[in-house]
């Protein structure tokens, strides 16, 4: 009688148990998948869009230049403006350049897989792209790029997972390729700088996170390939 | 040589032993198999990296919608001028004002806010919180009498920091105009981080100047063109 009460009681208990672990287990993996699914169709329909917006905006762009060209062509107003609008576009980036410089390089590192190291310190992170632009206009840089997308007035850098956002939703990944045009010895030795990227530096000696840079004589930056809004800031 | 009552009770003894190990060995799998799981979902962390990417586009994608609209009413005006049988210097001339905004060329009004950091704090938290304040649409800054854009490095130099080459100290000033709106839970964000160390005050304007302006310095190594 007490050997059979002994099972009763452990079933008892280990029935509730198993009964609790079934109650709180995780949404079935079919679920998650549709759902990942779903959110990943609605990424790629985005992008869709993103890509055929941009082309409509460099059409556009296109075509109001022609268009201002041509009317410099008929009023000497017209000219004049139009020769302090072609300074202000280089200025804010609407222009390609070339010249010499600066290419610096960047990639991940490995991942320890250390349960106790949870700071990803092995990625390159959106906030380590705004250092070392930061670093290179204080070194002189005249003109930026990111994996080709030049930094203009209004580039801002977003975390977006394992990808950097910038300049109207371009999806930029790993490895980085940051241009710079300039004094390739100034633009250097600003990275060099041990007091610079000190903590970048020491993530690339612990995790291998990949940092080099490289001069050159000739390199090449694409023009900021799309427009500006102001809306709220009224001049005067 | 034991007894059959004793052997009787040793059978049970095991059955209940394997019954309890039996249950507990499910136990143990199910357990591993659920922290598998939760590992997997952590891992869809995705899943929010996903949905702020998704946000991000449908933000860029209406800025693209707004920027598309806006050029084709300023080739709509230039032809317009054109069939008239002139150029247009007045449509030429808008483009020009936006850009001199853009470049922080001239001095600019407009709602936006005011942030008070009564402390130091290092030049990457500064970048932060620009760039935070870009991403939600901020159109001009001016930190303590001086105008900053994108290319305006700012580097710490102890307590202070170095706007331009030129060196603020704390108490800082940041105006931003831009859509208090949009601004103001970016700024909420900046703060929260630094507030753990300085103080800072975050307050709306409806009419915010930005005098100060940024000449732009000659191009001496970049040629135009590819």
């Amino acid at each position: 009688m007490t050997v059979l009460a002994s099972v009763s009681l452990a079933t008892f208990l280990v029935t509730g148990l198993a009964a609790t672990q079934f109650r709180s287990q995780p949404l079935p993996p079919s679920n998650r998948l549709a759902r990942d699914e779903a959110l990943r169709q609605s990424v790629n329909q985005l992008e869709d869009q993103n890509r055929t917006l941009k082309a409509r905006v460099q059409t556009l762009q296109a075509s109001v230049k022609a268009t201002e060209d041509e009317s410099a062509t008929r009023s000497s107003a017209a000219q004049q403006v139009k020769a302090q609008l072609d300074d202000e576009q280089t200025i804010a980036g609407l222009t390609a350049i070339h010249g010499p410089g600066v290419t610096v390089l960047l990639h991940d590192g490995s991942d320890p897989n250390d349960p106790n190291d949870r700071s990803l310190g092995w990625t390159v992170h959106y906030q380590d792209m705004q250092d070392i632009v930061n670093l290179l206009w204080a070194s002189g840089a005249e003109g930026i790029a990111l994996n080709g997308q030049r930094i203009a007035p209004t580039t801002a850098f977003h975390y977006a997972g394992v990808n950097i956002l910038v300049n109207n939703g371009n999806r930029l990944s790993a490895p980085y390729t940051v241009t710079a045009i300039g004094d390739p010895s100034a633009l250097a030795n600003g990275i060099a700088d041990p007091d610079q990227l000190a903590e970048l530096k020491s993530r690339s000696r612990i995790y291998g996170l990949g940092l080099s840079w490289v001069r050159s004589t000739r390199l090449s930056i694409s023009a900021y390939d799309a427009t500006f809004l102001v809306k709220y800031a009224q001049p005067g | 040589m034991l007894s059959r009552a004793d052997r009787t009770a040793r059978t049970q003894r095991l059955i209940v032993v394997s019954l309890i190990g039996l249950a507990l060995g499910f136990l143990v799998v199910i357990q591993l198999r659920s922290q598998a799981a939760v590992a997997r979902t952590l891992a869809a962390q995705d899943d929010t990296s996903v949905a702020l990417l998704i946000n991000d586009l449908n933000r860029a994608n209406n800025q693209l919608m707004q920027q598309s609209a806006a050029l084709s009413q300023q080739e709509a005006q230039l032809q317009q001028a054109l069939t008239a049988g002139g150029g247009d210097a007045q449509a030429i001339a808008k483009e020009l004002t936006t850009l001199r905004v853009v470049n922080g060329e001239i001095p600019v009004h407009g709602p936006g806010l005011q942030i008070r950091i009564q402390g130091a704090i290092m030049d990457f938290e500064l970048q932060d919180t620009l760039n935070s304040l870009r991403n939600a649409g901020a159109e001009a800054f001016s930190l303590n009498g001086y105008r900053i854009v994108s290319s305006t490095p700012i580097i710490s130099r102890g307590q202070n920091l170095e706007i331009g080459g030129h060196t603020v100290s704390t108490p800082l000033v940041l105006n931003v105009i831009g859509d208090p709106e949009q601004l103001q839970p970016a700024a909420d964000l900046s703060a929260s981080s630094l507030q753990t160390r300085v103080q800072v005050d975050i307050q709306r304007k409806t009419d915010l100047a930005i005098s100060e302006v940024i000449t732009p310095r000659p191009l001496i190594y970049a040629q135009l063109g590819r």
